[in-house]
């Protein structure tokens, strides 16, 4: 007869992911079809209606316009940025620890301690990224029609005008960020061997960016794709920047409305549980898609080591 | 491990006999920015009155919405404080879902209730089917805030200051020409949608009528170009009203529309200028016909069934919408308190020396019902009308019929 002893190695473990992690997904996806709204006894069954609003109202345009501006400028800007600072520090031979420090600290600093940083340098009148281009008035600067416009009035409210703030969003976004993919991508760096840029030499890439492009980027493939995974999943998250920025409304005009905070702003600030849960099926969809797609690339495509 | 358990009973011992010398009630509040200074003021009367009471105050609510959500999420977690203070219209919600305790019982109690000052036009603000549910506790209205040093740049003195809309908006262009980047403020932003009532009530027409909103009717689509004419006239900035009041105490800004109750706030934190304060101007020269009230009222969400902690979450709250604790009120923020025997006896000669809180008072026969949007979807009615709303002010919007249909639409399908 067989042991049973192998279901007392796994049950533990399966019975702690189904408790944590399966069984809260599915009530999630069960209030979805509900709306239950906190405080209430109980919840009427309204079947796709939630998903249907997530589709078709505007607000909720605005929220996928706003969640995939700020993914689509964060991703790339920490990835690239990411790599080039690593690749500088990783060419230096001193310094570099000090280098290293310096740009992973806003990985560590807590981003909503920040935000509220930011939210003084970017005050439209006493912050001091204004008062800094008030200083260049009269100068050369003024012939930027853009900067004049700024000088004849006021600088830009760069958190609360619709047209900035996204970017602005987005910039914070990415001073935060890429710290973090610096520190994956040395690692990455670390080990490679290195003597494939000694054979690469030999073979007559004497180039800089002939050594980059046929040793270093094909070996930081994986690193790659798992920075990128990474960061595309910390850029769906981001809310406390906005919470701290915008506790109101997302944002001008809705404009900074990201997922998660539009999560929040449904279930926990209106308490409508079954929108909110909506949207967090809507995300975890999202990111589920990311991750298939990251397992699919680190199995097919990137084994050169 | 053994001196440790005695110890650990030693404690527990102390925590038990301090928890019975003294009853603690727990207590939450919004905006501490108004309100810290009134309780702090209240505080030492009411431990002087009640030495065996110990008010516990839970962190504030940044906002009225903030505070109902806070109490809904408490009432299903079990954790409701004795005493809350909310938005005045978000007593209904609070009742209609059984968190709010009925006063009667207690107001059976007191001897002569009618003579502590509780009037019944006041009391009505906190009645839901013939019960008290909240004694109100500050009523604020809107006024016009001038900063008299920067008015004067543009030939404005307290005798000529604006008395419509228009009026407003030409002032903001005199201000500007004579140098004045940001003449004017308007609160939109108040609770998301007060100055949208405000609008309304000025015309005489209510917001909401059971359950129907009232924004697609001639005077809605008035009060949004009105708001759009202030908007774009003034060149008025998407200011957060934190920064709002801040430009405004500074001097920055020329005129600024907000509720009276921060007249006390402004009046501490402001900078080396005059503060007048005017009655809000109107759609049309008579001026608005009506104003929303503003302000909260105290509702008791004790879950306690032990008498001793009723009797004293109620001595509290009675202690603060009456007599000294409601003219405390008054003395520190700009809100007026609801009570007869406060307004008529303590604060007697207080108005003629306070002027810049005296125009709400003025105002007062205009007050008007500030409306709750019914249903559990009213905190997402109002965040879609405050959307709509910094959509004019942002530029998104500029037809405003269009506004006006796309903002009733999505509102009635909430309230329905």
């Amino acid at each position: 007869m067989q042991s049973r002893a192998h279901l007392w190695f796994i049950g533990p473990a399966m019975a702690l992911m189904f408790i944590v992690l399966l069984i809260p997904i599915l009530i999630a996806v069960g209030l979805s079809l509900t709306d239950y709204s906190l405080g209430n006894q109980g919840a009427e069954f309204v079947g796709l209606e939630n998903y249907e609003r997530i589709f078709t109202r505007s607000t909720y345009e605005k929220m996928f316009v706003a969640t995939f501006r700020y993914v689509f400028v964060v991703v790339p800007l920490t990835v690239g940025l990411g790599l080039g600072a690593a690749l500088l520090i990783h060419s230096l031979g001193r310094f570099g620890d000090l280098y290293k420090t310096i740009y992973f600290l806003p990985v560590m600093a807590a981003l909503i301690a920040m935000a509220i940083v930011w939210e003084f340098a970017f005050h439209p009148t006493i912050g001091i990224i204004n008062s800094t281009l008030e200083k260049g008035c009269g100068t050369f600067l003024e012939a930027w029609p853009w900067y004049a416009k700024g000088c004849e009035r006021t600088f830009p409210l760069w958190l609360n005008d619709r047209d900035y703030a996204i970017w602005t969003v987005s910039f914070i976004g990415v001073w935060q960020g890429f710290g973090f993919n610096m520190v994956l991508y040395l690692a990455g760096l670390t080990s490679i061997p290195p003597q494939l840029y000694d054979a690469a030499e030999m073979d007559g890439a004497t180039r800089g960016w002939d050594r980059f492009r046929l040793v270093t980027w094909p070996l930081l493939g994986p690193t790659t794709v798992f920075v990128v995974t990474i960061s595309f999943i910390r850029s769906f998250q981001v809310f406390d920047m906005v919470e701290a920025f915008y506790p109101q409304g997302g944002g001008p005009s809705k404009s900074v409305f990201v997922m998660m905070f539009a999560i929040y702003e449904k279930g926990i600030q209106q308490n409508l549980m079954g929108i909110g849960a909506a949207i967090t099926v809507v995300f975890l969809a999202f990111v589920m898609v990311l991750t298939v797609i990251q397992r699919w690339l680190v199995e097919r495509r990137t084994h050169y080591v | 491990m053994k001196y440790a358990m005695t110890a650990m009973g030693f404690v527990l011992a102390a925590t038990a006999a301090a928890a019975e010398d003294k009853i603690v009630v727990e207590f939450g509040y919004p905006y501490s920015h108004l309100f810290d200074v009134t309780y702090e003021a209240i505080l030492p009367k009411f431990y002087a009155a009640h030495p065996n009471i110990e008010i516990k105050m839970r962190a504030t609510y940044e906002s009225y919405e903030d505070g109902t959500n806070t109490i809904l999420r408490e009432a299903v977690a079990g954790n409701l404080p004795d005493v809350t203070m909310q938005g005045l219209n978000r007593q209904a919600i609070l009742v209609e879902k059984g968190i709010a305790r009925s006063l009667e019982p207690f107001i059976a109690a007191e001897a002569d209730f009618a003579k502590d000052g509780y009037h019944k036009a006041m009391l009505d603000l906190g009645t839901f089917g013939d019960e008290v549910y909240g004694l109100p506790f500050s009523i604020s209205l809107p006024v016009g805030y001038y900063n008299m040093e920067v008015m004067a740049k543009a030939g404005y003195d307290a005798t000529n200051l604006p008395a419509t809309w228009e009026d407003v908006v030409q002032a903001c262009v005199k201000l500007r020409e004579a140098g004045v980047d940001n003449p004017m403020f308007w609160g939109w932003n108040i609770t998301g949608n007060w100055f949208l009532q405000a609008l309304m009530w000025s015309q005489d027409k209510p917001t909401v009528e059971g359950n129907d909103f009232q924004l697609d009717s001639d005077e809605g689509l008035v009060a949004l170009e009105t708001m759009q004419n202030i908007f774009t006239g003034c060149e008025m900035q998407n200011l957060e009203w934190k920064s709002a009041l801040a430009s405004f105490s500074a001097g920055d800004l020329g005129m600024m529309y907000w509720s009276t109750s921060a007249v006390g706030a402004v009046e501490r934190a402001m900078g080396d200028f005059t503060l007048v304060t005017n009655e809000y101007p109107g759609i049309t020269a008579e001026g608005p016909m009506g104003l929303p009230a503003g302000g909260n009222s105290a509702l008791l969400t004790s879950t306690s069934d032990d008498p001793e902690q009723l009797a004293a979450a109620w001595a509290w709250l009675k202690f603060i919408t009456s007599g000294e604790g409601a003219a405390d009120v008054a003395r520190t923020t700009g809100y007026m308190p609801p009570n007869q025997a406060a307004n008529e006896i303590i604060l007697a000669d207080f108005y003629a020396e306070n002027p810049a809180k005296a125009t709400a008072v003025r105002q007062l026969p205009l007050l008007r019902e500030w409306q709750a949007y019914p249903g559990d979807n009213g905190l997402a009615a109002t965040q879609v009308i405050y959307d709509g709303l910094e959509g004019i002010v942002t530029g998104e919007y500029e037809d405003m019929a269009e506004l006006q249909e796309e903002l009733s639409e999505e509102v009635q399908d909430l309230l329905d």
